[in-house]
């Protein structure tokens, strides 16, 4: 077990390394300036752009700026170009306001599928069945904009109340209780719409593994002994089922740093995918290159905990 | 069971908590109309952050809007976009002027003498002097002789190779002059002889450290010695008693800081250019301040408006404590590090409070602003990245102002709630003709494309009409712009008699020859435009009436300008200009910017155009650099280097509630509806809006 994590340990940080050479050519061989240098401004005469250049080591042959960069990055000096704020500081702030987005769709998705997905299986080609799969690809198919408008017009309009933003514009001098209260309300659209096409492609996952296992000899005799129902889906059936699920939830970890922009901007939320995507149009290289970096980190140890998992969910599976 | 349980019970468990939140969240009822504190504060939504909140340092159009609540210029734009005082109580521009005297070693110092005495006979006794040359005499309110001086100094050749300077300079002749006045030598040398200016030969009184091959050093001879030398000198008097916001006073000394932190090459402002004709800015008492420019720069005291950055807060001593405190590297820390980029302190009519990085920044009102409070008590800026929305939120009365799209418009102007603006931009679109490149050299074939364009089909149809035709390089709204030049109409006969007239005829495809090469080309644009995107679509097809074959294409935006524009490698190009107020063309127009990386790609070059443009640059009274101007303008229409095809217009929605609120002397109130200034901008008596409670009903005027 410590063999093979050690083992693992090391070929993802070789693998870490390509990742981190490969992202910083991508982001460097891309054309275009950094926003602070505007080629078609009068104001900025040629010894101007130079001296942009210069702070940023852009003037510097690219290994240069890759050990640069990565050396600031590690000793915590790495700075956005856009604000000279350091970057790292920049992530955490918007870190913690795309967390509970993340944790509450996550929850919501994770526990919701399964009873949808294991009851569409059951009764396979029932109302139920069909109900659900037409409602899961009508999620899966409407563009996320568009359901996020028709969202935010009928809450809009049905209760008149904000729905943008972390919280209601205004409303610091509200008592605890009722500012704790917008907070939740203001998360509700976001993390719901994110959890509904969540919900919608896992419980059509947890339909098909499901079928895959109902016919299986063990489930039979689990039935024959004479057990419940319940016992048999969720307990026999379900772990079974479970496998491919194990990788898929390894893989959510770097939504952690990802966040949906165009959520993000609807809602004005003011989360990481906003951040990145801002950060790309203005080629701020260093906030680009950390939040692939984190994202390259939580990757590997999403595979790393689903390796584990695997191990302890299957016991056929030995780690060595 | 149990997994069932917690399958289902968790999300559901989840969900009631959501639910029930709703009932805790105050209405948009609740926030707007229920709200009295909701009439003294101004919310504006913006779609992208601010970057920096320095006005040294920010690029940013959202930035911009902050600053110009949170600081105040020394000057600022009138109703009519002439300059007005604002720290600066009043100020006045004048000159020193220098030349030096030719004259045989150990005699500079007599011969200045008798010059000087010469100018001042002439002063006297003007008789039989042209008009123009007596004016010059007489602008002249002192003649000094600055005695010979010595002067080591140390620079970098062009090579970068280190030079030691030893400079001796002789005795130079220092005119006072009451104005500005660029052809002051031109006038002088009519009176001292021809050419008496060049027979000084600076190269005789530098020596350098290695020698230097001659024309080096006669180039940094003429730099260092310049045979006549113009200094505008602006001297501003500051308004006694104005305050920062944290109640520190404002004076001369910020002034001379904030040049000082524009040049700075550490800052590395953006702002850098207009500052560096600045020579020094003296301070001879408090509420003095004396700038000097190197040479002629007209465009410099518009560059005062630059809000005026605090001395104690931002100096060498200020920004060591900063670093000291926050951990950091004194060295390596500058103004661009410095926390005040987010926590800016200035003068201007708003106090700056909170910033929620991408979701809000926070301003009061400045009780001690100089022409009194703002009427407004807060003004916030709300970030709301979607259109949509950000109209949404506008309906529900909780933001004031928001970028409302022309359809938007459209919507607005039929409801009696709001009142609506709109106005011209001070940006136009163009179609650029790569003038090195046949067949746009010859000005009658630009000429005829350009009158082969349905300009006013491209506004109805692709701008719902919110477009003005323009003619010529400066903003519609300025005294520069020409209202004598027409722009070109549409007259595809016209422009296909024009192109006979310059040998074009058709071939058999139809597609118009001369001497053999087809009337072809390619016209391009940047992607991520719809707008240019389909003036591209509606000029080829124009143009193929006409029998020229265009090919079109669209790049993306940093290709564009890196491949194409900085390489001069395009035949035309769809582009806008964004414009100042200042009448500035150097950058764009004159032909010493047509080298790759510069920004006349179109590679325009005329004479009369360049002694124009360079004129402009010098001419300090604003009435003759506006003629100036005109003429130029009408020179660029007559050359048609590009077709001019419209300035942009904006619009602007407000609840009617907002008006303007005026006190007279004995202090009583009255309010009047909201008007923009002859030059369009309405948000011009900002500070005045005030939001009642009701509609209110004005009179009919």
């Amino acid at each position: 077990m410590t063999a093979f994590i050690a083992r693992s340990l090391i070929e993802k940080l070789v693998t870490l390394f390509f990742v981190t050479v490969v992202s910083f050519l991508i982001v460097h061989l891309a054309p275009g300036e950094p926003a602070q240098v505007d080629p078609l401004n009068p104001k900025f005469t040629p010894e101007m752009v130079e001296r942009f250049r210069q702070a940023f080591h852009l003037d510097r042959p690219l290994p240069v700026q890759y050990a640069l960069f990565y050396r600031d990055l590690f000793t915590g000096r790495s700075v956005s170009w856009k604000d000279h704020r350091p970057v790292l500081e920049k992530i955490a702030e918007r870190f913690r306001n795309s967390l509970p987005l993340f944790v509450v769709g996550t929850l919501l998705t994770w526990t919701l599928a399964f009873p949808v997905g294991i009851r569409a299986a059951v009764g396979r080609g029932g109302a139920f069945d069909r109900g659900t799969a037409f409602l899961a690809y009508l999620l899966i198919s409407i563009p996320g904009f568009f359901f996020a408008y028709l969202l935010i017009l009928a809450v809009v309009s049905a209760f008149s109340v904000p729905v943008l933003g972390m919280e209601t514009f205004g409303f610091e001098g509200a008592p605890l209780l009722n500012r704790a209260n917008d907070r939740i309300w203001h998360l509700l659209l976001p993390s719901v719409l994110g959890a509904g096409s969540g919900i919608a492609v896992l419980s059509r996952y947890v339909r098909s593994q499901m079928l895959e296992v109902a016919h299986q000899d063990f489930i039979r005799t689990a039935r024959a002994k004479g057990l419940p129902e319940e016992t048999v889906l969720y307990k026999h059936a379900l772990r079974n089922a479970l496998l491919p699920f194990i990788t898929m939830f390894g893989l959510t970890l770097p939504g952690l740093v990802g966040g949906s922009v165009i959520i993000e901007s609807i809602f004005s939320w003011p989360g990481l995918g906003r951040m990145a995507y801002e950060a790309i149009l203005a080629r701020d290289y260093p906030v680009i290159l950390t939040l692939n970096f984190i994202a390259a980190v939580l990757v590997l140890l999403g595979t790393l905990l689903s390796d584990l998992l695997y191990a302890a969910a299957d016991p056929r599976i030995r780690l060595a | 069971m149990g997994t069932r349980r917690l399958l289902l019970g968790l999300p559901l468990a989840i969900g009631a908590v959501l639910l029930q939140s709703v009932l805790w969240v105050p209405t948009y009822e609740e926030q707007a109309r229920g709200n009295p504190a909701r009439l003294e504060e101004f919310i504006q939504a913006s779609i992208g952050d601010a970057a920096v909140l320095n006005p040294i340092l920010s690029t940013d159009s959202a930035s911009a809007e902050i600053e110009q609540l949170v600081f105040e210029g020394l000057l600022d734009r009138d109703e009519r976009l002439a300059l007005r005082g604002r720290l600066a109580e009043s100020w006045t521009v004048r000159e020193e002027a220098y030349f030096h005297v030719a004259a045989e070693p150990g005699e500079a110092g007599a011969q200045a003498e008798r010059i000087a005495a010469l100018l001042h006979g002439l002063r006297a006794r003007p008789a039989g002097l042209s008009p123009p040359v007596r004016a010059a005499l007489e602008n002249i309110r002192g003649i000094e002789i600055e005695p010979a001086r010595d002067e080591t100094r140390t620079i970098a050749d062009s090579s970068g190779r280190e030079v030691r300077l030893r400079i001796a300079a002789p005795p130079r002749i220092r005119l006072l002059l009451e104005r500005v006045d660029p052809d002051l030598f031109a006038h002088l040398e009519t009176l001292l002889g021809e050419g008496v200016f060049l027979r000084f030969r600076p190269e005789a009184h530098l020596e350098t450290d290695p020698p230097l091959a001659p024309e080096e050093k006669a180039r940094l001879a003429r730099a260092a010695l310049p045979p006549v030398e113009h200094n505008p000198v602006i001297e501003f008097r500051l308004r006694p008693g104005l305050t920062f916001h944290d109640g520190r006073p404002v004076t001369a000394e910020d002034v001379r800081f904030t040049w000082q932190a524009v040049v700075d090459p550490r800052n590395l402002s953006p702002r850098a250019s207009d500052f560096e004709p600045v020579k020094e800015v003296r301070v001879p008492d408090p509420l003095t301040a004396v700038v000097v420019y190197k040479r002629l720069h007209a465009p410099a005291l518009a560059s005062w408006t630059l809000g005026l950055l605090p001395r104690h807060r931002l100096d060498a001593e200020a920004l060591r404590r900063e670093a000291l405190a926050a951990g950091k590297d004194p060295a390596s820390f500058g103004i661009r590090q410095s926390r005040f980029n987010r926590e800016p302190v200035g003068c201007g009519p708003f106090v700056f409070r909170e910033w929620k990085s991408d979701r809000f920044i926070r301003l009061e009102r400045f009780e001690n602003y100089f022409e009194g409070p703002p009427e407004y008590r807060r003004f916030s800026y709300r970030i709301l990245p979607d259109l949509l929305t950000q109209e949404m939120e506008f309906y529900a009365g909780t933001i004031d102002a928001y970028a409302v799209q022309p359809h938007q418009v459209a919507r607005l102007s039929r409801d009696p709630r709001f009142q609506h603006f709109s106005g011209t931009s001070f940006a136009y679109t163009y179609i650029g003709y790569n003038l090195r490149r046949p067949p746009f050299d010859d000005p009658r074939v630009r000429r005829a494309l350009g009158l082969a364009v349905p300009v006013e089909r491209i506004i109805e149809a692709v701008l719902y009409g919110q477009a003005e035709r323009t003619s010529g390089p400066f903003p519609l709204q300025t005294p520069f712009y020409n209202r004598d030049v027409a722009s070109l109409p549409y007259d595809p006969a016209a422009a296909r008699r024009l192109l006979e007239e310059a040998g074009w005829r058709p071939g058999p495809d139809g597609v118009l020859e001369k001497g053999g090469r087809g009337l072809r080309f390619t016209l391009i644009t940047n992607s991520g435009n719809d707008i240019r995107k389909s003036i591209l679509t509606i000029v080829q097809d124009a143009w193929k009436r006409i029998g020229v074959a265009v090919q079109t294409d669209l790049v993306e935006w940093s290709v564009f300008i890196r491949e194409r524009i900085h390489r001069l490698d395009f035949d035309a190009v769809v582009l806008g200009w964004s414009m100042g107020v200042e009448p500035d063309l150097h950058p764009i127009w004159h032909s010493s910017q047509t080298g790759p990386n510069q920004l006349n790609f179109v590679g325009y070059r005329h004479p009369e155009a360049d002694a124009l443009i360079t004129r402009i640059r010098e001419e300090y009274d604003p009435e003759r650099q506006a003629a100036l101007c005109r003429r130029l303008h009408a020179r660029i229409a007559e050359d048609q280097p590009v077709t001019f095809l419209y300035a942009g217009k904006w619009t602007a929605v407000l609840d009617r509630r907002i008006v303007i609120r005026e006190r007279d002397a004995h202090g009583d109130i009255r309010h009047r509806p909201i008007e923009p200034t002859p030059t369009g901008n309405y948000r011009f008596h900002f500070n005045r809006w005030v939001k009642l409670p009701a509609r209110p009903v004005f009179a009919a005027p």
